[in-house]
């Protein structure tokens, strides 16, 4: 029961949402609260039960805290269509799950100070965590699906409604983008249905753990891994767009900046921290276990597009005169390593890519926290609206420099060890390693654009334009901006929101050991299943 | 864990206290937590003293300790600490000359804002270099390396409000960047021929020749680790930043932009000294000779004290990098440890000198300051002489050595190499000529303060913004001075040698060999080692003996490897002519300094001044401009077409692709009127409502 009950704590908090009056905003805001709470404790319950020495991946014995029961069975024209509701947990999946819980929860008191109908914002958002937190468990890939589909509507309607003023042209987009990429996914899925027998119950099956051992397969089917069957790669890649869609992979990136500077503070917290690691974990989960020799024939063209992404994002991230939207380049650029270390098909790449999905996970949402902070309070993010605010915001921009740093790879941070090992494992391969070194870049683009930041924003004297004043006598001045009252440092609410995060990414960096331990086994049994050459033979 | 290892880790944690606790509790401690910090770091002095010299007292001494960091299931990434006699001078350096410099901040930096979290930096700087000199392997010292840069770059930057401080500061962390990233690719090579980043494995991997991609790439992985030094160590033609950095206060110039993180670079080649093929190190050689030449003629022409200062720094550790491409590595690392002691002792009697005359650096309006300030003038003087090579003084050990290396490695290499000792004692002239300048022109003559232009733009207005009159100069305080006479007491000969000319007797080069190279007993290395040999009409190649790993290595002209013994004897030949060509030059130089800038023979200045300027116009218009300047314009007008691109192109398909949608009139206006939305949404609910049934 206790990946049921994380999954729809949200859930059952948008129902107690829909019957508190809707002037009771508080009451509503603690309803989610607790519901994000109640995620986060389960999340540790998770993580002390979780035995890693477990691989899952393509065998359901060795996932945990399964949980299956048949859920439909429909006849189609004599044909029976069937699926469960299998959900269960393995390295792939576990650390996403904690990310998961602690982002929706530092999401929720993002979201404290939204004041406009809060009672369908929190309805609304409880399902988007809900849907998330689903995806992650779910091993049924009908299942999966109809969490993947949730996610999208909360987000349409949360960037629709609560964003800023473009919000419908960037909801709109994002919502175009990824339904392309949903339906190419399900034409997929089906034909996986079609090709897919369960060797226990000799029936056809949804189950992702039976599509990633190809033995599973039907011989003849309309995906049976055989020399040159086409429709392989063709699936393949309508579940690879569906999937790059979301990481974003260069070129299918430019619904996110969009989205990003639209989107309300918690909103863009949750997309960088929790969406974009649902493209990447669908890759590692389902597009290249279940089509292996498909993903070998294109890891290089994956590699490419990944460094591609890291180098394109970092230069149109030094364009960038927003805050928000350099930040939002800036996920494009850290995600390409995903991309690149998925396609090194080895320990030190896999766990990079993974080590990146989560420390990306952390680092972003501080970003888009910080942020959030600079606009709620001056009602602009261009950067030469600021100028010498470290002088007047001292922790903010301690904060600042701590996520920075962890952006541009500073090591003892989480970002380091996660592209350091991205780079050792697309090294170690020859055939990805040109790119590797190409990919280098990254590292010196992104401290440019940075460093840049800070030094306009942060470093120097107010600038004449400036979004704020600065009052008093000298050696006692402090800043003020125009119509905010509250502190102009960080207060007590944004403080227990970042620092939680900042710790987190620090633990990492300085010993990733316990990360690891938890993702290792699963991971080398993907990056066995990957690098198997020999055809398996068919039934 | 053996103890040494135990109290190395406490060497290593105790700055880290220091750091959290000044900037999470600095400002409620008494006095800002000053007292607590430099307390901790003299703890970690004391420690690192036990150890070294327990380290120094025993033959051979080597203690290695690894931890599993990660553990990737199909392999293990261990980190760990090695402790050799190398590390032992090291902690010693590294600590005391911090110690010193918590010290005499105290003093300096009283009243500045931010009085804690300087402290704070200080500690998180001295926590990192401290790293770099204790890992063991290559991953570790990379990331310590980005974490002194870290620091440098929050202490480049103490003065944000300063706009020249904020562009110095991102200035020294983009170009260290670049050398980072070569340094990277290095660690990415070995790392992938080896899966170690561990030192002695790696030696070892190399010495037995398993490096398969052939010598040419294991020269590229040389070049590539030794660009983290051209980066950290400010060589040519990365050196802009540490000038630049001098933005900084002058106890942080002291500490890190002169006695220890830019000489990490030179420690870095040291650690990776066995595995640099010839050609590495042909290339280590000339960028460390003309580094120490452009560099010196640069700074006869700066009239800032502490740029001349930064100059001299530059040119210094080209010399040691210089040494280190010759092959002279005892004497390198000699010149590191002498350098950073009188390096320390100018930085902060500059320090003592600017904080006297209430913020003034312009030498121009100083002079006459020996009798204001007798200490700072007597411990300036012992430093600058050892600086400028004086035999009695630690720089003329050092400093002869590496010159004896070069001029050994010209007569084994013969025809271009030459270029190397003549850059050497080119430089050997002019560092006594710019430092005695500077000599005269602060503590010598008539005080110049009443000659500055009243509009004189002062931006170093953090002080006093009044002007004092030079009257009012005294020498400053004893927690300044007491630093700097402990500094000026290490710059005699005595410390490290009993013999004033020769450092090969002390205690120093008799701990510290130069280790014999994986590289070159190789069987192929044999071969064109002795190639050279009878190139070079040498006599006789020594037949090739079995390649052995030999740990024990005595005296330095017993090596297996005929180049590097060759190189060894070729110094060990030229050590006579070299005393006495520095002795003329360092004296020669010192008497044409004074007779050009205490005796105004303006005439004797013009050509080193003539040269001055034009290796400046060099620097501003190359280096600074065309290079610096301009590979960063570039970027920003790459990512500007890139941005433009991204948004009129990349976007504008996307956008024009939907609008077509659009006019097809399909998914769009029905999305529009929001009925695909109902339609979804009541899918959904049915969904949920079917699953939820089936739940119960």
């Amino acid at each position: 029961m206790t990946l049921t009950l994380i999954t729809f704590l949200p859930l059952i908090a948008a129902l107690i949402t829909l019957l508190i009056p809707k002037e009771q905003k508080q009451a509503i805001r603690l309803v989610s609260l607790l519901a994000a709470v109640g995620q986060v404790i389960l999340a540790v319950v998770i993580w002390q039960g979780y035995n890693p020495t477990l691989a899952g991946v393509d065998d359901i014995s060795k996932f945990q805290f399964v949980e299956r029961a048949a859920w439909f069975s429909v006849e189609l024209g004599g044909y029976t269509v069937s699926a469960d509701y299998l959900m269960g947990i393995d390295g792939l999946s576990v650390t996403m799950v904690i990310l998961t819980a602690i982002v929706a929860l530092v999401g929720v008191g993002a979201s404290w100070n939204i004041e406009k109908s809060v009672k369908s914002y929190f309805v609304l958002y409880n399902l988007m965590s809900m849907s998330m937190m689903g995806c992650f468990l779910a091993l049924d890939f009908f299942l999966f699906y109809i969490f993947w589909e949730v996610t999208l509507i909360p987000m349409y309607f949360l960037i629709g409604i609560w964003g800023g003023k473009n919000r419908e042209y960037a909801a709109i987009k994002f919502f175009i983008y990824t339904l392309v990429g949903s339906v190419l996914m399900l034409l997929a899925i089906i034909a996986l249905y079609a090709s897919v027998v369960d060797p226990e119950t000799g029936r056809n099956t949804f189950s992702m753990v039976v599509m990633a051992n190809q033995q599973n397969f039907i011989s003849g089917s309309a995906l049976a891994p055989s020399e040159g069957n086409l429709l392989r790669v063709l699936a393949f890649f309508a579940l690879f767009l569906a999937f790059v869609i979301k990481v974003p992979m260069v070129p299918f990136h430019t619904w996110l900046p969009d989205a990003h500077v639209e989107a309300p503070t918690p909103i863009s917290v949750v997309l960088a921290g929790v969406l974009l690691k649902l493209g990447g974990y669908g890759l590692l989960r389902i597009n290249f276990p279940i089509f292996p020799e498909v993903f070998q024939q294109f890891a290089w063209w994956i590699a490419l597009f990944g460094v591609i992404s890291i180098v394109y994002g970092a230069f149109c991230a030094i364009a960038q005169t927003d805050f928000k939207k350099m930040v939002a380049y800036s996920s494009v650029s850290h995600m390409g390593f995903v991309l690149l270390g998925i396609s090194a098909v080895n320990s030190l790449g896999m766990s990079g890519a993974m080590l990146q999905m989560f420390s990306h996970g952390l680092l972003s949402p501080m970003m888009f926290l910080l942020v959030g902070v600079i606009y709620e309070r001056a009602h602009t993010r261009e950067m030469d609206k600021f100028g010498g605010l470290a002088k007047y915001m001292p922790i903010y921009t301690g904060f600042i420099m701590l996520a920075f740093m962890g952006n541009l790879g500073m090591p003892a941070l989480s970002g380091f060890v996660a592209e350091a090992f991205v780079f050792l494992g697309a090294f170690a391969v020859e055939q990805t390693r040109v790119l590797a070194v190409v990919g280098t870049l990254g590292i010196l683009l992104s401290a440019a654009y940075l460093l840049r930041t800070y030094r306009t924003m942060f470093t120097g004297e107010r600038r004449p334009n400036a979004a704020y004043e600065v009052e008093g006598h000298h050696g006692e001045e402090h800043a003020h901006f125009h119509d905010w009252n509250g502190k102009v440092d960080l207060d007590g609410r944004e403080i227990a929101l970042l620092a939680p995060l900042a710790a987190i990414v620090i633990i990492i960096g300085v010993y990733p050991a316990p990360v690891l331990d938890l993702i290792m086994p699963s991971l080398n049994k993907v990056a066995e299943i990957l690098s198997a050459t020999a055809n398996v033979a068919l039934k | 864990m053996p103890d040494l290892i135990q109290y190395s880790i406490y060497i290593l944690l105790l700055p880290l206290l220091s750091f959290a606790v000044q900037i999470f509790f600095g400002k409620k401690l008494p006095r800002n937590g000053d007292f607590l910090a430099t307390g901790i770091i003299a703890v970690s002095l004391g420690l690192s003293l036990y150890v070294a010299f327990s380290a120094l007292g025993q033959e051979n001494f080597q203690q290695e300790w690894n931890f599993t960091w990660a553990n990737l299931g199909t392999m293990e990434i261990k980190l760990g600490i090695l402790i050799d006699k190398v590390t032992a001078v090291m902690l010693i350096v590294v600590t005391g000359i911090s110690f010193l410099v918590h010290f005499f901040s105290i003093g300096y930096m009283a009243g500045e804002p931010r009085y804690e979290r300087y402290f704070g930096y200080l500690g998180i700087f001295t926590f990192s270099m401290l790293g770099i000199v204790l890992s063991n392997n290559l991953f570790a010292i990379y990331c310590f390396w980005e974490l002194v840069g870290l620091a440098s770059y929050l202490l480049i930057g103490f003065y944000f409000e300063r706009d020249s401080a904020a562009a110095a500061q991102k200035k020294a962390f983009m170009l260290n960047r670049v050398g980072d990233i070569g340094f990277w690719i290095g660690i990415l090579m070995l790392f992938a021929q080896f899966q170690t980043f561990n030192y002695q494995e790696i030696y070892q991997n190399i010495g037995e020749g398993k490096f398969t991609w052939g010598e040419g790439w294991l020269t590229v992985a040389g070049v590539l680790l030794f660009m983290g030094c051209v980066g950290k160590s400010a060589q040519f033609p990365l050196h802009t930043w540490l000038p630049d950095a001098m933005e900084g206060p002058t106890p942080v110039s002291a500490l890190i932009h002169a006695a220890t993180m830019v000489a990490a670079g030179v420690y870095l080649v040291a650690r990776v000294f066995v595995i640099l093929t010839p050609d590495a190190l042909a290339i280590i050689a000339v960028i460390g000779a003309v580094t120490a030449f452009f560099a010196a003629t640069i700074a006869i022409t700066q009239n800032d004290i502490k740029r001349v200062l930064a100059y001299s720094t530059l040119s210094q550790l080209g010399y040691m990098v210089m040494g280190m491409g010759v092959g002279a590595f005892a004497a390198a690392l000699f010149h590191l440890v002498t350098h950073a002691f009188f390096k320390a002792g100018l930085f902060l009697g500059s320090g003592s000198v600017i904080h006297a005359t209430h913020h003034e650096q312009d030498m121009r309006y100083m002079g006459g300051l020996m009798k204001k300030m007798p200490i700072t003038f007597a411990t300036f003087t012992i430093c600058l002489f050892a600086l400028a090579g004086l035999p009695l003084f630690t720089g003329f050990l050092s400093k002869d050595a590496i010159l004896a290396g070069a001029v050994g490695y010209a007569n084994v290499e013969g025809s271009w190499a030459m270029l190397i000792p003549v850059l050497g004692f080119s430089a050997a002239l002019l560092t006594p000529f710019y430092m005695g300048r500077q000599w005269f022109m602060v503590f010598f003559g008539a005080n110049r303060a009443d000659e500055k232009p009243a509009s004189a733009d002062d931006h170093h207005h953090h002080g006093h913004g009044d002007n004092h009159h030079h009257s009012e100069i005294h020498e400053s305080a004893p927690v300044m001075t007491i630093p700097l006479v402990i500094l000026a007491a290490m710059s005699f000969f005595f410390v490290f040698s009993p013999n004033p000319l020769d450092g090969e007797k002390g205690w120093f080069m008799n701990a510290v060999k130069t280790p014999e190279t994986k590289v070159g007993i190789t069987k192929e290395g044999l071969q064109s080692a002795a190639q050279v040999f009878s190139a070079i009409g040498g006599g006789e190649p020594i037949a090739p003996e079995t390649p052995h790993a030999d740990e024990t290595h005595s005296g330095t002209a017993h090596f297996k490897d005929l180049r590097q013994q060759k190189l060894a004897e070729a110094s060990h030949h030229a050590h006579g002519t070299v005393v006495t060509l520095s002795i003329s030059l360092a004296l020669l130089g010192l008497v044409l300094a004074y007779l050009a800038y205490l005796k105004n023979m303006g005439a004797i200045a013009s050509p080193f001044v003539l040269l001055s300027k034009m290796m400046n116009w060099f620097n501003d218009t190359f280096m600074e401009g065309a290079f610096v300047k301009g590979i960063g314009n570039l970027g920003v007008k790459l990512s500007s077409f890139i941005g433009g691109f991204d948004k009129l192109v990349v976007d504008g398909i996307v956008n024009l692709s939907a609008t077509l949608v659009q006019i097809g009139g399909l998914l769009f206006r029905k999305l529009q009127t929001g009925r695909v939305q109902t339609y979804i949404a009541l899918l959904l609910i049915a969904v949920i409502g079917y699953f939820v049934s089936k739940l119960v």
